[in-house]
C-alpha cells in the first residue's frame, strides 16, 4: 500500500506537463550554474598562475642578468644587492579550490595570490582585490550554489505546495482518508515522490561539479555536499507539509510558502548580517590609514639625514656604500610603523573572526545560511580556506623577512646560488577534520530544522484532527 | 463607476490580512534599513573627514625633505560618502574607499567594505533600495494576483458585469484603488528618507554646498521607483485578468518575480562579461608593467633616447655641472611622471571603459527585465554606481598629477637648494599644495547618465499599461 501511493504519485507526476517543465527548467539552471562555476574556477586558477608567472619572470630577468655578468667577468660569481632581489617579492599562490564548480564563494573578490616582500608593510590598508566589475559582485554569481540555495527551494515548493490543500478544496482528501491511510504517511509519500526527481537532479549536479574538478578531490567532499542538498531538500519538504496541514487552500499554501522562502532566503541572511556587523563592527579603514600615517610621521621625523629620505626613493642614485644603510633604515622604519598599527590590524581580524563565529552560531536561523556556509566550505571557496591562505601568507611573510633581514641590514650581495635557499610558499590545505566537522554540524542543524517542521506536520495530521482536515 | 470600484478596492486591500502583514513587514524593513543606513553614512562621513584632516596634518608636518621625496611620501585621499547612500548603497561595498597618491604610480582604491565582512554580505544588503526593488513587487503580487482572477472564480465578476459595468471600468477601478493603497504604503518611506537626507545635507562630505541641488536626484529616484512599481502593478493586473484562476495568476507572477529579481541580474552580468571580458588582476598588472618596461619607464630606471636628449639639452643649457645635474633630475622626474601617467592612465581607462560598457549592456538588458533599468538609474542617481567611482578616481588622478608636478617643478626651479640630488623644501611648499577637494558629478550629469535606465523604466511602464488596456476588454466571467 505504501509503495502504491508513492508509485501512483510518481505516475501522476510523469503525466503532469507542468512538472516536466519545472524539471527541465531546473536541469537547465543547474547545468548553467555548473558551467559558470567551472568557468569562474578556471579564471581564478589562471589568475593565480598569472601572478606566479609575473613574479617568476621578474626573478628570471635578475637571474639572466646575473648569468650575463658572470660570463662577462670570466665566470666569477655576480651579485645583486639583497634588498633589490627581496623588493621584487615572492609569490604565494593558493591552488585551485577542490570543487570550484560547486560555488564561486569569495573567489571573485579575494585574489588567489599575494606577492610577499620584506618592504611595504607600512601600508597595511592596501589589501588587494581581484578585478571584477562591482556590479557583478553586487548581482552575485549564477553558480551551482545559487541554484541549489535560492532556486531549488522554489522548484521544490512549486511541486509540493499543493500536497493536501488542493485535495481538501476539491473533496478528494475525504475519499483518500476514507481508505484508512495514515494522513502523515500519505502526505510524506506524496511529497517525497514529487520531490524525488528534483533531488536526484540536484545530487547529480553535485557529482558532476565534483567530477569536473581539475585536482583529485576526495569523494568525501562531494558526499558531504550531497548530504547538505538532501538535508536542505528535507527542510523545504517538511515545511511544505507543515504549511499544507494548516493552509485553507492551495493559494494560501503557496502564499505562505512563498513568504517563508522570502523570510529564510532573502530576509534572514541580511538581518543576520546587519546584526553581526552591528555587534562586532570592524574599525574603519580610514582610521587604520590615519594611524599608519601618524606613526610614519613620527618615525620619519626621527630620520637624521634628509638625503637618506631621497635615496630611499631613488636607491639607484645612491653611492654604493650607502645603499645598505638606506635600506637598513627603511626596514627599521617600516617595521616600527607596522608594529604601531598592528593592534588596529589585529582588531580588524579579530572582529571579522567574531562576525564569522557569530554567523556560525546563528546560521540555523535560516537553512539557507547554513547550506551556503557548508557548500562554500566544501567547494573550498568559502571564508575558512581563504582565512587559512591569509594566515599561511602571514607565515610566509615572516619566513621571507627572516631570510632577508640580516642580508639587507648587512648589505650582502645576492647570487644565483642564493636563489634555491629562498623559502618557497606551499599552501597546506586545512585538515579534513575541520571542514568535515563544520559541514557535519551544518547538515545536522538543517536536518534538525526539517525534523521540527516534520513534527509540526505530524502533530497537525493526528487522527484526532482528521475531521477538521478533511472538512 | 471607476471611482466607486477604486474606493472599494482600496478598502478591501487594507482589510486583507495578507496585505497588512506584508505591508507591516516591508515598512519595518524599510524603516530599519533607512535608520541603519543613516547612522552608517553619518559615521563614515565623520571618519573620513577626520582621516582627511589627520592626513593634511601629516602632510604639512612631514618636515624638511627633498621635494621629490615628498612626492613619494604622498597623500591619502578618502572617497566621500554619497548622502543618497542612505537609500541605495549600490556598489559601495565593492569599491575602494581610500586612495594613496604618490609619484610614479596610479594606485587602485583600497579598503573594500566587502573584504572586511563575512560571506553573509553576498546574500545582499538590507537597504531601502533592495526592499523596494525586491520586496515591494512581492507585496504588489500578493495584493493583485486574485484581484481579477478571484472575482472571476468566485462568480462576482459575472454579477458586476451584469450591472452594466464594463470590463475596462472594472480593471481601471481596481488599478486606481490598488495604486492608491500602494501610494499610502510607500509615501511615508519617501518622507522618512527626505527627513534623513535633510539632516545629512549640511555635511561638507560630498561636494559641500553643491548637495543643495541634490534634491532633484531624490525626486528622480522617486520617479524611477514609481515607474517600476507602476509597471509591476500593471503587469500583475494583466496577468490576473487573463489567468483562469488565482492559483495560475500567482504561479505566473511569482515566476516572473523570480526571473526579474533573481535570474536577470546574474544572467545580464554573465552576458555583459562575455561581451566585454575584463582581465584578471595579474594579467592587468603584467600588461601594464610590460608596456612600462618596453618604453623604458619601469620604476626609477628610465632609459631611451629622450633621456639622453634631455640630459644633453640640460648640460648645454647650464654650464655649472652641479646645477645642470640638479635641473636634469627635476626635468627627468617631470617627464618620467608624464610618460608613466600616460601608460597607467591608458590601462586604467581601458579597464574602466570595459566595466562601463558592461554596465551599459546590463542596463539595456533591462528591456527584458525592469529591475536592471531601475538598479542602474537608482545607483547613478544615488551616486553609488561605478561612473561616480570612476569620476572620483579620475579627479584624484588629476590632483596627483598636479601635486607631483609642483613638487618636481620645485627641483627645477631651485637647483641651488639641491642637497645631493634635488631641492630641499619645507612647510612653505607643502602649504602651497591644496588639500584634495572632491566635487561629485553635477546633478545634470547624473541625470544624463541615468537616462538609459529611466528610458528602460519608461518603456516598461508604458508597455505594461498598454498590455493592461489591451487585456481589459478580454476580462470575461467563467
Amino acid at each position: 500500500m505504501s509503495w502504491n501511493i508513492f508509485l501512483l504519485e510518481l505516475r501522476l507526476l510523469a503525466r503532469d506537463k507542468s512538472a516536466w517543465v519545472l524539471l527541465v527548467l531546473f536541469a537547465g539552471t543547474v547545468s548553467y550554474g555548473i558551467s559558470n562555476g567551472k568557468a569562474a574556477g578556471v579564471r581564478v586558477s589562471d589568475a593565480g598562475e598569472g601572478a606566479r608567472d609575473a613574479v617568476t619572470k621578474s626573478h628570471n630577468n635578475i637571474k639572466q642578468a646575473l648569468r650575463k655578468r658572470a660570463e662577462n667577468s670570466g665566470g666569477q660569481q655576480a651579485a645583486y644587492p639583497s634588498d633589490y632581489v627581496a623588493s621584487r617579492g615572492f609569490s604565494a599562490v593558493m591552488p585551485p579550490a577542490p570543487i570550484p564548480a560547486l560555488a564561486v564563494g569569495q573567489s571573485d573578490l579575494s585574489p588567489p595570490s599575494e606577492v610577499v616582500s620584506i618592504f611595504g608593510s607600512s601600508k597595511p590598508a592596501e589589501n588587494r582585490a581581484e578585478i571584477e566589475n562591482p556590479s557583478h559582485l553586487l548581482s552575485g554569481s549564477f553558480d551551482l550554489a545559487f541554484v541549489l540555495i535560492w532556486l531549488f527551494p522554489l522548484f521544490l515548493l512549486g511541486l509540493t505546495y499543493d500536497l493536501m490543500a488542493g485535495d481538501r478544496e476539491t473533496g478528494t482528501l475525504r475519499i483518500a482518508l476514507a481508505q484508512g491511510i495514515s494522513p502523515f504517511g500519505w502526505m510524506l509519500r506524496r511529497s517525497i515522490a514529487r520531490s524525488l526527481p528534483l533531488v536526484i537532479v540536484a545530487c547529480l549536479a553535485v557529482l558532476i561539479a565534483w567530477s569536473s574538478s581539475e585536482a583529485e578531490v576526495a569523494f568525501a567532499r562531494a558526499a558531504f555536499a550531497i548530504g547538505v542538498v538532501v538535508a536542505y531538500s528535507l527542510f523545504w519538504i517538511a515545511l511544505s507539509m507543515a504549511v499544507n496541514t494548516v493552509a485553507k487552500g492551495a493559494a494560501s499554501a503557496a502564499t505562505a510558502l512563498g513568504s517563508a522562502w522570502v523570510l529564510f532566503v532573502l530576509v534572514a541572511p541580511t538581518l543576520l548580517n546587519v546584526a553581526v556587523e552591528a555587534t562586532y563592527p570592524t574599525p574603519s579603514r580610514a582610521e587604520l590609514v590615519a594611524a599608519a600615517r601618524q606613526e610614519a610621521l613620527v618615525v620619519e621625523k626621527k630620520a637624521r639625514d634628509v638625503a637618506n629620505s631621497f635615496y630611499e626613493s631613488h636607491p639607484e642614485l645612491a653611492p654604493k656604500n650607502r645603499r645598505g644603510m638606506i635600506f637598513s633604515q627603511r626596514l627599521i622604519r617600516e617595521q616600527e610603523v607596522f608594529e604601531a598599527v598592528s593592534p588596529t590590524i589585529e582588531k580588524f581580524d579579530s572582529q571579522v573572526e567574531e562576525q564569522q563565529a557569530t554567523v556560525a552560531k546563528w546560521r540555523f536561523i535560516s537553512p539557507a545560511i547554513a547550506a551556503h556556509e557548508a557548500l562554500t566550505d566544501l567547494a573550498g571557496t568559502g571564508y575558512w580556506r581563504y582565512r587559512a591562505f591569509r594566515e599561511q601568507v602571514e607565515g610566509y611573510e615572516k619566513a621571507i623577512t627572516d631570510h632577508f633581514h640580516d642580508k639587507v641590514h648587512r648589505g650582502d650581495g645576492f647570487t644565483l646560488n642564493d636563489y634555491p635557499l629562498v623559502p618557497q610558499f606551499q599552501f597546506e590545505e586545512p585538515d579534513n577534520d575541520e571542514w568535515t566537522s563544520r559541514a557535519g554540524v551544518g547538515i545536522a542543524g538543517i536536518l534538525g530544522l526539517a525534523v521540527v517542521f516534520g513534527l509540526w506536520a505530524l502533530v497537525g495530521l493526528r487522527s484526532s484532527r482528521m475531521g477538521r482536515l478533511s472538512a | 463607476m471607476i471611482f466607486s470600484i477604486a474606493r472599494k478596492e482600496f478598502r478591501d486591500a487594507w482589510r486583507d490580512g495578507r496585505f497588512r502583514v506584508a505591508a507591516v513587514v516591508v515598512l519595518a524593513l524599510l524603516g530599519v534599513s533607512i535608520y541603519l543606513a543613516y547612522q552608517q553614512v553619518d559615521r563614515i562621513q565623520h571618519e573620513r573627514e577626520e582621516a582627511a584632516h589627520n592626513e593634511r596634518h601629516a602632510w604639512l608636518e612631514q618636515g624638511q625633505k627633498n621635494s621629490h621625496s615628498a612626492a613619494h611620501y604622498g597623500v591619502y585621499v578618502f572617497k566621500p560618502v554619497a548622502p543618497l547612500g542612505i537609500f541605495d548603497r549600490g556598489l559601495e561595498p565593492f569599491l575602494g574607499t581610500s586612495l594613496f597618491l604618490e609619484a610614479h604610480k596610479q594606485n587602485a582604491a583600497t579598503g573594500l567594505p566587502a573584504q572586511d565582512a563575512t560571506a553573509m554580505r553576498r546574500f545582499g544588503e538590507l537597504t531601502a533600495a533592495t526592499a523596494m526593488q525586491m520586496l515591494a513587487p512581492l507585496v504588489i503580487v500578493l495584493l493583485t494576483f486574485g484581484a481579477l482572477s478571484g472575482e472571476r472564480q468566485s462568480g462576482t465578476l459575472r454579477q458586476l458585469l451584469s450591472l452594466g459595468v464594463t470590463p475596462r471600468q472594472v480593471v481601471f477601478g481596481k488599478a486606481v484603488g490598488l495604486g492608491a493603497a500602494l501610494l499610502v504604503l510607500f509615501v511615508p518611506v519617501l518622507v522618512v528618507g527626505g527627513i534623513a537626507l535633510s539632516k545629512l545635507s549640511g555635511s561638507e562630505a560630498w561636494g559641500g554646498g553643491s548637495w543643495d541641488g541634490g534634491w532633484s536626484r531624490f525626486v528622480w529616484i522617486g520617479v524611477a521607483y514609481s515607474l517600476y512599481l507602476l509597471a509591476v502593478l500593471a503587469i500583475s493586473l494583466t496577468v490576473s485578468a487573463i489567468s483562469s484562476t488565482p492559483r495560475t495568476a500567482l504561479a505566473i507572477l511569482l515566476g516572473l518575480w523570480a526571473v526579474n529579481t533573481l535570474l536577470a541580474p546574474r544572467l545580464a552580468s554573465d552576458y555583459a562579461r562575455a561581451q566585454e571580458p575584463t582581465p584578471s588582476l595579474a594579467e592587468f598588472e603584467a600588461d601594464r608593467d610590460e608596456e612600462l618596461t618596453k618604453k623604458g619607464l619601469y620604476g626609477h630606471h628610465p632609459h631611451g633616447e629622450w633621456v639622453t636628449k634631455l640630459r644633453d639639452e640640460t648640460v648645454a643649457e647650464f654650464p655649472d655641472r652641479r646645477k645642470a645635474q640638479a635641473v636634469f633630475q627635476g626635468r627627468l622626474m617631470l617627464a618620467l611622471e608624464e610618460r608613466q601617467a600616460a601608460v597607467w592612465g591608458k590601462h586604467s581607462a581601458n579597464l574602466w571603459d570595459k566595466m562601463e560598457a558592461q554596465d551599459r549592456n546590463v542596463t539595456w538588458a533591462g528591456f527584458a527585465s525592469p529591475l536592471l533599468g531601475l538598479r542602474s538609474a537608482s545607483m547613478i542617481l544615488s551616486g553609488t554606481d561605478f561612473s561616480h567611482h570612476r569620476h572620483f578616481m579620475e579627479e584624484a588622478e588629476r590632483h596627483r598629477l598636479k601635486f607631483v608636478h609642483v613638487l618636481n617643478q620645485y627641483m627645477i626651479d631651485n637647483p641651488d637648494k639641491a642637497a645631493g640630488h634635488g631641492a630641499v623644501a619645507g612647510k612653505e611648499l607643502w602649504e602651497k599644495l591644496p588639500q584634495f577637494q572632491y566635487e561629485p558629478p553635477s546633478n545634470d550629469d547624473a541625470l544624463s547618465a541615468a537616462t538609459s535606465g529611466l528610458t528602460v523604466l519608461g518603456f516598461w511602464a508604458i508597455a505594461a499599461c498598454v498590455l493592461l488596456v489591451l487585456a481589459a476588454p478580454r476580462l470575461k466571467p467563467m
